[in-house]
């Protein structure tokens, strides 16, 4: 995690001393655009270096597999991440959300039936997400039940 | 798509099994249904690029028609309207659906998790919801056209007070302002995605010093993104609300200031520019180091270069507009001139890389040669357009349109092309014709420097960019003559290469799993990977893996 928050504080820190050099030679007083954007350029990337160091000390600072030079493929051992089944969610969304923005061109109408494709979309990714969960559950508990059954066969 | 062969009999030597992966069971699509739902970062990367290619030879064919209008003094080919609706168009498309989206969101998604070793990306359906985003930008960009008053007309950076209700009425102007931010939504979700994959999914061993240049590159054109992004679409709302609710953010007769437009504007747009270039170095960087059979010359130099002009991009924004008097010459004037220091170095490594190396010229190493040339030449007359005193003097003027195609077209499109037939054994299993690559690349480099160089003398005798028509007695005349034949060359040449794409998809030698002898992770899975990427991993001991497992003779010298 070392040279990730070190980037990052490395990119807020130019655009805080660009901020403070801008301020301190800007001929236009009333030029306040840059300034404003600069500053909350380097407050975006602070918070993000926050996290990182956050992350980084919730860690004890003891390097995860991908941050050891010597790591094996056997250190990176177990689970990686959830990685989810084609979804038609994320598609019914993104529809949601295109209708409800040719709201913004033709009229507010587009926007509310936009808005309804898209919260259905969510509420049907939120119960896809139950019943994969619950799929996994199935097939782990008729796993178990086989195993203990074939147990009970051999006492 | 399910092109199977056979694995290579010799297996590469110390292989070692990967991390085990949980795969969910459930149905797997094919055809359209998967088109559609697909949470694979390859099959969503495939979209991209797809869709990105097509934006391409859309906005290509508007260019055609700008050419064919100017082709001759006072001709008539398109109205004045509608021409101006080509070049705002041509513009928009070939910068927010192409260049932007086909390398950092095509290529990335495709390739940043197989360099890094991934199984995919961080959040994989949050990955579709971006490309049906970027899609209904484009299909809204692209809708313009079919509105009774036609598509935006002011620009692609559409200066205010042009874009206000009273000069700009019409749909056309809201699909514009609503496609490019769909685009942007897209392309803040992709950066999200593409930040924490880099940050959390990489496979042991592989730390951010031996992550390809190319990853280094999409990690800062990622962060890039997560700050211009944001400003642009906070300017578009300001917009929208001066458009349909009244308000005077930019409406000078009421008070409003036009300059905030262009402050805002450029804020997003110079990062841009570096958005749409530093990808492009990625893939530049890694298509030279595995033609010359060496490892990236000076790679902490290269990163260093890269994160610097990622930071210097972001203090650039006011040199497109010196000539309004509002801004400050020299502290921007410093800063843009900067930029010229890590591009150097950049320049310097490629060159070294290639340096002593075996170059194999193929398709891909001429695309890059290429970009080479061409890109050193749009950043020369970067610097010149970066200094006031010449500013003044070359603003608005052909010479600026010279130098952005000069970057744009002959650096990062030239760069796309090389990544095209890089990859593409890797995408589809099969290589690209190497006679019509060759022969499109002659093609399209004559055919972009016919249409471009002449331009640099347009503008320095004086033809301001988007006239519509220009006087026969000027001596513009045969300077046009010439752009103009030189887009319709371009146009074969790029032609050439998208039937190459078509016919070698079905027709293409077989490329097994690592035709050029790669050296970085995406050549240790097969081609086209198969779902979650990796059956086994070499061992991560330097920038170079798969070399490093292949060639046990010539490992890497690691200097840490």
């Amino acid at each position: 995690m070392k040279v990730e928050w070190r980037t990052i504080l490395g990119a807020s820190i130019f655009l805080g001393a660009t901020g403070v050099i801008y301020v301190a030679y800007k001929n236009h007083p009333t030029e306040a655009a840059g300034v404003v954007m600069l500053v909350f350029g380097f407050a975006a990337y602070f918070m993000l270096f926050g996290f990182l160091l956050l992350q980084y000390f919730r860690r004890r600072r003891i390097p995860r597999p991908e941050d050891r030079f010597d790591a094996t493929h056997a250190d990176g051992e177990g689970e990686i991440a959830y990685f989810p089944n084609a979804s038609i969610w994320p598609a019914g969304m993104g529809l949601g959300m295109v209708v409800a923005s040719v709201g913004l061109v033709w009229g507010l109408w587009y926007a509310i039936i936009g808005l309804t494709i898209f919260f259905g979309a969510i509420f049907g990714y939120m119960t896809e997400s139950d019943a994969e969960t619950a799929a996994v559950e199935a097939a782990e508990a008729r796993a178990a039940e086989e195993a203990s059954l074939r147990h009970s066969r051999t006492e | 798509m399910t092109l199977i062969q056979d694995r290579p009999s010799e297996q590469p030597p110390r292989l070692e099994e990967p991390a085990l992966m949980e795969i969910v069971p459930g149905p797997r699509p094919h055809g359209l249904v998967k088109y559609i739902t697909s949470t694979d970062h390859k099959q969503i990367g495939l979209n991209y690029l797809v869709t990105s290619f097509i934006g391409f030879l859309f906005a290509g064919g508007l260019a055609e028609g700008i050419r064919t209008q100017l082709i001759k003094p006072d001709n008539h080919f398109v109205t004045e309207n509608v021409f101006n609706q080509l070049f705002t168009m041509h513009g928009t498309i070939m910068l927010f659906v192409f260049l932007g989206p086909f390398a950092f969101a095509g290529l990335g998604n495709y390739f940043v998790p197989l360099m890094i070793g991934a199984p995919d990306m961080a959040f994989p359906r949050f990955n579709n919801l971006s490309y049906w985003l970027y899609l209904g930008g484009f299909l809204m960009l692209a809708g313009g056209f079919l509105t009774n008053n036609g598509a935006a007309n002011f620009g692609w950076f559409g200066y205010a007070p042009i874009t206000e209700a009273i000069h700009s009425p019409g749909p056309g102007a809201d699909m514009w302002i609503v496609g490019i931010a769909l685009t942007g939504f897209s392309g803040i979700f992709t950066a999200v995605n593409i930040i924490t994959t880099i940050f959390t999914l990489r496979a042991p061993g592989m730390v951010m010093f031996r992550m390809p240049i190319f990853v280094w590159n999409q990690l800062v054109t990622m962060f890039l993104i997560l700050l211009a992004f944001p400003v642009l679409t906070a300017a578009f709302a300001l917009l929208w609300l001066d458009r349909h609710l009244n308000t005077h953010f930019y409406d000078p007769t009421h008070g409003g200031q036009p300059i905030l437009w262009q402050n805002l504007f450029w804020f997003f747009g110079h990062p841009e520019v570096y958005i749409l270039a530093l990808p492009y170095f990625g893939i530049v960087t890694e298509v030279l180091a595995t033609n010359s059979k060496k490892p990236v010359f000076g790679y902490k130099g290269m990163v260093g270069a890269t994160l610097s002009i990622g930071a210097l991009s972001m203090g650039v924004w006011a040199h497109h507009m010196y000539t309004t008097g509002a801004v400050l010459l020299p502290f921007f004037a410093a800063l843009s001139l900067l930029i010229a220091v890590p591009t150097g170095i950049k320049f310097f490594n490629w060159l070294g890389t290639m340096w002593r190396g075996t170059l194999v010229v193929n398709t891909a190493t001429l695309f890059c040669l290429g970009f080479l040339a061409c890109f050193l030449f749009g950043g020369i007359t970067g610097v010149i357009l970066a200094q006031p005193v010449l500013d003044f003097q070359l603003h608005n003027t052909y010479f600026v349109v010279a130098h952005f195609h000069y970057v744009m077209f002959g650096g990062s499109a030239f760069a796309g092309f090389a990544g095209i037939y890089y990859w593409y054994p890797k995408m589809t299993g099969r290589k690209l014709d190497e006679r019509l690559g060759v022969l499109s690349f002659v093609i399209l480099f004559i055919g972009f420097n016919l249409t471009f160089f002449p331009q640099h003398d347009l503008g320095l005798r004086g033809m301001p960019r988007r006239i519509e028509t220009y006087d026969g007695h000027l001596g513009w005349n045969f300077l046009n003559l010439l752009s103009s034949l030189g887009a319709y060359i371009a146009g074969f040449g790029v032609l050439i290469s998208v039937w190459n794409f078509f016919h070698s998809y079905r027709h293409g030698e077989l490329a097994g799993d690592n035709p050029w002898d790669g050296q970085t992770l995406e050549w240790a899975c097969s081609s086209p990977p198969p779902e979650h990427n990796f059956e086994a991993l070499p061992p991560i001991r330097s920038e170079r893996p798969v070399w490093d497992a292949n060639h046990p003779d010539m490992l890497t010298k690691v200097g840490h």
